[in-house]
């Protein structure tokens, strides 16, 4: 079930390599129930964050650590010409370094991106792709606020594949109220067909602060039903699995030895810088963040002043904590003596009497010194983490 | 004051009738006081002003009055509490009087608890002087009523007094007749001082104030005093009146009514129906009527906030001092955690000490579902006293049950008498009595288990009577009845807080109630919850909380770790709330929900 190959492991690890997170801030056109740090409309600040960004990438300090994996993240990172991807891409590979086989993703909307741009990026090193595709059905596209057509997404996998990409992913979303489950089984089907090696599949989440939120809390539009994601989740893993993808996360699935490293190091609480406005990074033990504002970013910058505006230190419970709820996101879970290891005995035997009681009850499978969720407790990892946190 | 010239009587009247009115009027009247110091309830306002510390309780006062004959008169208006709870106080109250005012609205006849009460001033042959209130109204039906009162007291309509209290119509010969119909205190004045206790309040700085009627002999101020019953001697600090205002005085005389503050700083040591005599004692008898007072009904009060449990503890104490009839003890419930087991006199009572504690002392509380205390006879010859159905022994070892009965008295309009009896058989009633006060009311009696009244009978009767009904009870004795103890299991773990003893023919309702309460009430779990009610081993009825089926962040990556962290960490703040039975997580408000008795039900 669970596999590995080489280092593209799907499995959580206590030594996950060294990560390089970068933020894009903009879209064309901002998602009504998106609540990254993105900004529509200031294509003229483009150019002057990228030069910023490449600024900010030779001021920091990698410590020594050669990237394993970097991720390009937005907003829509592809909204900028491959060439300046480019350019940032070489600043992290002069000033960091990149490990031999790194994993280098970008994320991009169909909308913009063709086979030429795709063989400007592969050019430039990157060998990932992750496409936003959400749905297959026209009606949930309109609905989600996404404006690229199902013909346009499907086109833009097979266009990463044709100029070369091996590793790419597509991101769908699921239980919207405007979705039906036919609906979801036509994007599932469709998505398959078109042979990504990696699928995202994540339930509308009706975040605070979004428009779509404003419209749910004001009753304009229905809210999303958990009963009915939890059914589109597991239609996903029926069809999913049947095509060979394996969960290995909450909302991952990857045909065998394709999982993202670079997301199995967030899982595996690993180490990554992050770079550009609203980034977050993390050191052992430490979390910061970037400013959020582009242009405030490119100002902090031109200024030389630090781009970092804030951080917390994590106590070693709280870091202990932290690790687990997110390693047991992975279908392998957590492997405890490298947990012990690393993060010390007290977290857990403080937590012997609760990890008991979960694992009589089914919530927690420990097996062969692996600590993970039951297939059943999946969906309910929350409620599970509540009572371990 | 010549006892000849002093007339102590009460007015028995319905909530709403217009006691208070009527009260203001005679103070206005009489002069005690002033047209540019009234105010509308004036002693209510000075009971109000009581309850934060300013003055004390006007249980009786004082009022001069030069009648008709041109004699000054003293009259002492004795307060009576309102309520069925306290109907020994009441018959206390009566023991200081000669005669009652019997007040009557005139658009709504004699309700129940008003009748009781009159039949304790007549049980106690006090003169009964009928009056008819409210008679400006134009709903008022005075010659219907008039009626109802003669055929009741056997009095003729012409003798009932009919008057408006708010606008003083008839008040002045009102007055007359309590000068002349109301008889002179009898104590002997030369005899040994004994005064009644007829009521006591806590004052914070004069520690407990007695009300006392001098029945015989006088009382001077700074005697040395024995309290009788309670066996501690004291001295007679402070002696006064009401007039309103408290008034020290150096001596109250045969039949005069007054306070009496002596330093004690425990409620317990001034008991209502105690005799003041005093010391060195001499050889008289106590005055007769004394009673303990008697918790009837039982409840577990806890803080909602387990942390609170030092500050009820306090709160608790602190009632105590003005509350002789509450009760408490320590008791811990698996679901509720560390509380306290109350027992009080009765339904309104229980709510009186839950809303002070609520209000003042501004704690959050779950009372448990009230219970009646039952007297079980187990198979080895011994008897236990079983207050809260946690502590009833295993079935094998019970012989019989004894539950406490009650006689409850119903007046309604005639037109409800169907419903009404309907309700009371439902309830394992008795018919005792059915008694027409007019061809339009009837008074219907029945001898009940007291545990069949001490939910929601009140609100029924009222709903099945569109509210025309009122309601009243008295103990009658302890009654052997076919009881079984019904637990309610959450996920196959008994929950103390909602087991119940009920009568066998009834277990069943109560638990498929239960159980459908709290599957409403109990939210989804991560697996299946099934609720059951159980008699023993014997499951009775079942429920299932269907598990949750989603409850996880669809995404978490490296830039919202702290974000997604925090929010678990506020879920399960929101958890930490909750009362885990087992793995099942309970909100305390479902405690509160399936606990609760609909207030309304206890206002009788």
């Amino acid at each position: 079930m669970i596999t590995q190959v080489g280092d593209r492991t799907s499995r959580w690890t206590a030594d996950p390599g060294f990560g390089v997170y970068l933020h894009i801030p903009f879209c064309r056109h901002r998602c009504h129930y998106c609540d990254f740090n993105t900004y529509e409309g200031q294509e003229g600040l483009h150019l002057a964050y990228v030069d910023a960004l490449i600024t900010d990438i030779g001021n920091c300090d990698p410590g020594g650590r050669r990237a394993t994996s970097i991720f390009f993240g937005g907003g829509t990172p592809t909204l900028l010409p491959a060439s300046g991807l480019a350019r940032i891409l070489r600043a992290v590979a002069h000033n960091v370094g990149l490990d031999p086989g790194a994993e280098v993703t970008v994320e991009a909307n169909p909308e913009t991106v063709d086979e030429a741009k795709f063989d400007a990026l592969l050019e430039a090193g990157f060998n990932r792709v992750s496409i936003g595709i959400q749905s297959l059905v026209p009606e949930v596209l309109t609905r989600l606020g996404r404006t690229h057509s199902p013909e346009r997404a499907l086109e833009a996998v097979g266009a990463a594949r044709r100029a070369g990409f091996e590793e790419v992913n597509a991101d769908l979303m699921y239980g919207s109220p405007w979705e039906s489950t036919s609906d979801w089984m036509t994007s599932l089907e469709g998505v398959v067909a078109a042979g990504p090696d990696h699928i995202s599949a994540y339930a509308l989440t009706v975040e605070e602060g979004t428009p779509l939120h404003t419209l749910v809390a004001s009753g304009r539009a229905p809210d999303v039903d958990p009963d009915i994601q939890a059914e589109r989740h597991e239609l996903a893993s029926e069809v999913l699995s049947a095509a060979a993808y394996e969960r290995y996360e909450v909302s991952n699935w990857a045909l065998p030895g394709h999982a993202s490293r670079h997301n199995v190091l967030y899982w595996s609480a690993g180490d990554y810088l992050g770079l550009g406005a609203g980034a977050h990074g993390h050191r052992s033990g430490r979390r910061y963040w970037n400013e959020k504002l582009p242009r405030e970013f490119v100002s902090r910058v031109s200024a030389q002043r630090s781009t970092e505006s804030g951080s917390e230190l994590l106590d070693a419970g709280t870091r202990a904590g932290e690790a687990m709820m997110l390693g047991l996101r992975l279908a392998s879970g957590v492997q405890l003596d490298e947990f012990t290891r690393r993060y010390g005995p007290e977290w857990l035997d403080g937590r012997a009497a609760v990890l008991a009681q979960l694992e009589a009850g089914g919530f927690l499978e420990r097996s062969e010194g692996w600590l993970r969720l039951s297939a059943g407790s999946t969906l309910v990892a929350n409620d599970v983490l509540c009572r371990l946190l | 004051m010549d006892q000849a010239q002093q007339r102590s009587f009460a007015v028995i009247s319905h909530v709403d009738h217009g006691k208070s009115t009527l009260s203001d009027r005679l103070l206005q009247i009489t002069g005690t006081v002033s047209d540019r110091d009234m105010r509308e309830q004036f002693l209510d306002r000075m009971d109000l002003e009581r309850e934060r510390g300013i003055t004390i309780k006007a249980a009786a006062v004082r009022m001069t009055y030069t009648a008709a004959d041109k004699t000054t008169y003293q009259l002492n208006l004795i307060d009576t509490p309102g309520h069925v709870d306290f109907g020994y106080e009441v018959s206390r109250s009566l023991a200081a009087c000669e005669g009652v005012l019997l007040l009557v609205d005139a658009a709504q006849g004699i309700q129940a608890q008003t009748l009781t009460n009159l039949y304790l001033a007549v049980d106690a042959n006090l003169e009964v002087i009928p009056v008819l209130n409210k008679i400006d109204l134009p709903a008022a039906q005075p010659e219907k009523y008039a009626a109802e009162i003669a055929s009741l007291i056997g009095c003729d309509v012409a003798d009932i007094f009919q008057i408006s209290a708010k606008t003083g119509q008839g008040v002045p010969e009102l007055l007359d007749a309590i000068v002349e119909r109301i008889p002179p205190p009898a104590g002997d004045p030369d005899a040994p001082l004994r005064a009644l206790v007829f009521d006591s309040v806590y004052d914070v700085y004069r520690g407990v104030v007695a009300y006392i009627r001098v029945v015989d002999g006088s009382l001077k101020a700074r005697a040395p005093v024995r309290f009788m019953v309670a066996g501690h001697d004291a001295e007679a600090d402070e002696i006064g009146i009401m007039a309103p205002d408290s008034t020290p005085v150096v001596e109250l005389f045969t039949g005069e009514v007054g306070y009496l503050i002596s330093g004690i700083k425990d409620v317990s040591l001034v008991k209502v129906g105690d005799t003041v005599t005093p010391r060195p004692a001499p050889d008289v008898e106590a005055l007769a009527g004394y009673r303990e007072p008697k918790p009837m009904v039982f409840a577990g009060i806890y803080p909602i906030n387990g942390d609170d449990f030092p500050l009820l503890r306090d709160a608790l104490d602190k009632l105590k001092l003005n509350d002789g009839a509450l009760v408490y003890e320590p008791e811990s419930s698996g679901a509720l955690g560390f509380g306290f087991r109350c027992g009080f006199l009765g339904l309104l009572h229980m709510e009186i000490v839950r809303e002070r504690l609520e209000r003042e002392f501004d704690l959050e509380l779950i009372v448990s579902a009230p219970s009646v205390g039952y007297e079980v006879q187990l198979d080895d010859r011994k008897k236990e006293i079983v207050r809260n159905p946690s502590e009833m022994p295993d079935r094998s070892r019970i012989e019989e049950i004894y539950e406490p009965y009650v006689s409850v008295m119903v007046v309604t309009p005639s037109e409800y008498t169907g419903p009404v009896i309907q309700m009371c058989q439902d309830r394992r009633g008795e018919l005792k009595e059915m008694h027409y006060l007019s061809p339009e009311r009837v008074e219907i009696r029945y001898h009940m288990p007291l545990g069949e009244i001490i939910f929601d009978f009140f609100d029924q009767l009222k709903s099945a009577t569109k509210g025309f009904a009122s309601l009243d009870y008295e103990p009658v004795g302890m009654y052997a009845s076919d009881l079984v103890k019904v637990d309610v299991l959450l996920n196959s773990q008994p929950v103390d807080a909602f087991s119940t003893i009920v009568h066998r023919n009834k277990a069943y309702d109560y638990g498929k109630a239960m159980t459908e309460r709290l599957r409403k009430l109990i939210p989804r779990q991560m697996f299946d919850v099934p609720i059951q009610a159980a008699i023993g081993s014997r499951v009775i009825a079942r429920e299932t909380v269907k598990a949750k089926r989603k409850d996880v962040l669809a995404k978490c990556y490296g830039g919202d770790v702290s974000r997604k962290r925090k929010l678990l960490e506020r879920q399960k703040e929101g958890k930490r709330r909750m009362k885990q039975i087992g793995l099942v997580e309970v909100p305390q408000s479902a405690f509160i929900e399936a606990l609760r008795v609909d207030s309304d039900s206890t206002s009788a």
